[in-house]
């Protein structure tokens, strides 16, 4: 099986920093992108290394890029966990290239839905509600270590 | 909601406070405002489209509502708001930040029971509970919410005054080859990684080995 | 306005800093600001740049890069200087430096031994630090025991050892997120008092 080696603590103290900031700039309660309708929490172990690998690439790819704000402080801090998720996705995309994490239907169609949910906002309000939600992820990643 | 226009001064720092996710609200009266005002609460799950009204919490004038039970599923966030009135005026609805019960709670320091022999301390060590609606219902222990809890046990010897720190990960520790007829006190700590969270120290239990036979 | 020249990274225990040699203008106070390119910046952010704010405009020549060089990518660091409203070209460092490249010194240990309990002192590196103890029997060199110690900053009990008996112990650091390890602190060995001198510490 494949481990993510990936210092949770660092990147927990990181947005832990910033969390009130970048929650605040998140003003829909009404939709989650990561735990509504389906939680994270309900992933089966099996699926877990194939729905990590998809949702650092998700975070690298479509949300740090488009969380710049006018506080360099933030910033920073954006800067240190983004840097985090593209090594550890690194690390966890060698494992993935030896087909040690399969993706099965359930983990693709819990991957579509967290993509739909993100589809449902400007990019913007998408990627900073995203940002906003590390705390869930860094949940979920801690309890299925 | 009802109410057209509002001009009562807000509720001020509307926020959760937890403690072993006992998660009570809290805020302060509005700003000039003497007694006689009254509170409603409502509370929502993040992600989820609405708002729902805590009837407990309807026309109260204290300043505080436990919603423990409506944030007890600690895999989901939320978010809480109060509404102020008096003399048929209102304020806003004043909400909270998010509120994650996993790593917004405080922890309470473990419960320790310490027992001794001439020569050797057995100290055990209890990790509080999580809160619960009612005695009835099943105990969850924060072991099993938090499962890289660690203890930190501080043992000190009153005569030499010199303080050993263990660090230990099961509840249980023996610490042998102690001075007999010596006074020994214990405390110990909670201490979580990720999320970092640690309680404060016990207070000391003292307890005396017992004299050579 | 020249760019300041011999632009350096020096980086011990995981503690980073990016130093470089003062622009002298006679009569003129130069100051200096900083920025950093992590990999993501790079690859994502059109090889954007990112100010930090604690040596933007500071009369230092060195700056604390620690808290923002945090993950384990391959970095780049530039500083130029100004001088009024005039700022030099930015001075950029000439390969990548990574947090995996710092020098690990081994822990600062204090060995004691009270009774028959051998405890150490091992100064507090930070979170990301941990400790990898070994310990043995003065003699038995071949059973060597280990134990794994978080940051600490208090006397930890080590084990509890025989009466009479010689103990050695030596420790090196280990940092999870970089996977390397410091070579090891000088052994120190305790003798663990026994009964006897306790006995007759008693009887006297």
């Amino acid at each position: 099986t494949c481990r993510v080696s990936m210092s949770l603590a660092e990147i927990r103290a990181a947005f832990t920093a910033i969390k009130a900031n970048i929650q605040a700039r998140d003003p829909i309660r009404t939709l989650s992108i990561l735990s509504h309708p389906h939680s994270l929490h309900k992933v089966k172990s099996a699926d877990r290394c194939c729905i990590t690998h998809q949702l650092l690439t998700f975070y690298v790819d479509k949300v740090f890029k488009h969380c710049r704000t006018e506080d360099s402080f933030v910033n920073r801090k954006i800067s240190s966990i983004a840097n985090s998720f593209l090594s550890a996705r690194r690390r966890l995309g060698q494992c993935h290239e030896q087909n040690n994490c399969m993706c099965g239907e359930e983990s693709t169609e819990k991957f579509k839905q967290i993509l739909a949910n993100y589809e449902e906002l400007n990019v913007t309000s998408a990627a900073m509600k995203s940002l906003g939600e590390l705390d869930i992820l860094l949940d979920w990643m801690d309890k299925s270590r | 909601s009802g109410e057209l226009y509002c001009s009562l001064p807000n509720p001020r720092n509307v926020r959760f406070e937890s403690v072993n996710m006992k998660n009570v609200l809290h805020w302060l009266a509005p700003e000039g405002t003497g007694d006689g005002v009254l509170y409603k609460v409502k509370y929502a799950v993040y992600g989820v489209g609405k708002w729902i009204r805590k009837p407990e919490c309807r026309n109260i004038n204290r300043t505080w509502c436990d919603l423990s039970s409506e944030t007890s599923d600690y895999e989901e966030q939320y978010y809480a708001s109060v509404k102020a009135f008096l003399n048929g005026t209102c304020s806003d609805w004043m909400e909270t930040t998010r509120f994650n019960p996993l790593t917004d709670t405080k922890i309470d320091p473990p419960m320790v029971s310490v027992s001794s022999t001439d020569r050797s301390i057995s100290i055990i060590l209890t990790a509080p509970e999580k809160w619960k609606g009612s005695p009835e219902e099943d105990s969850i222990s924060l072991l099993q919410v938090y499962p890289g809890l660690q203890y930190n046990v501080s043992v000190l010897n009153k005569k030499t005054k010199k303080r050993w720190l263990f660090s230990i990960s099961n509840n249980t520790l023996v610490v042998p080859w102690l001075e007999p007829g010596t006074a020994y006190c214990v405390s110990a700590q909670i201490h979580v990684t990720t999320p970092l969270l640690d309680s404060g120290f016990s207070k000391e239990y003292c307890i005396t080995t017992l004299k050579d036979k | 306005l020249p760019a300041p020249q011999s632009i350096s990274i020096l980086s011990t225990n995981m503690k980073h800093f990016l130093t470089w040699s003062p622009v002298i203008v006679q009569g003129a106070t130069v100051r200096y600001s900083v920025e950093f390119q992590g990999e993501y910046e790079r690859e994502y952010t059109n090889g954007s740049w990112i100010p930090i704010s604690e040596c933007s405009l500071t009369t230092a020549t060195l700056c604390n890069i620690t808290e923002d060089i945090s993950a384990t990518v391959a970095y780049k660091l530039r500083v130029r200087a100004q001088l009024g409203a005039t700022s030099s070209p930015w001075a950029t460092t000439k390969g990548f430096f990574s947090p995996a490249m710092t020098s690990l010194t081994p822990p600062e240990l204090r060995v004691v031994a009270d009774g028959h309990h051998v405890l150490v002192e091992l100064a507090d590196m930070g979170s990301s630090f941990q400790f990898r103890v070994l310990y043995w029997r003065k003699g038995q060199e071949s059973r060597v025991q280990q134990k794994v110690m978080k940051g600490l900053s208090s006397v930890v009990h080590l084990d509890t050892v025989e009466a009479g008996a010689e103990y050695c112990v030596k420790a090196q650091t280990h940092v999870e997120a970089i996977n390397r390890s410091s070579s090891f602190s000088p052994t120190q060995c305790v003798r663990a008092q026994g009964d006897t001198s306790m006995w007759l510490v008693t009887a006297l």
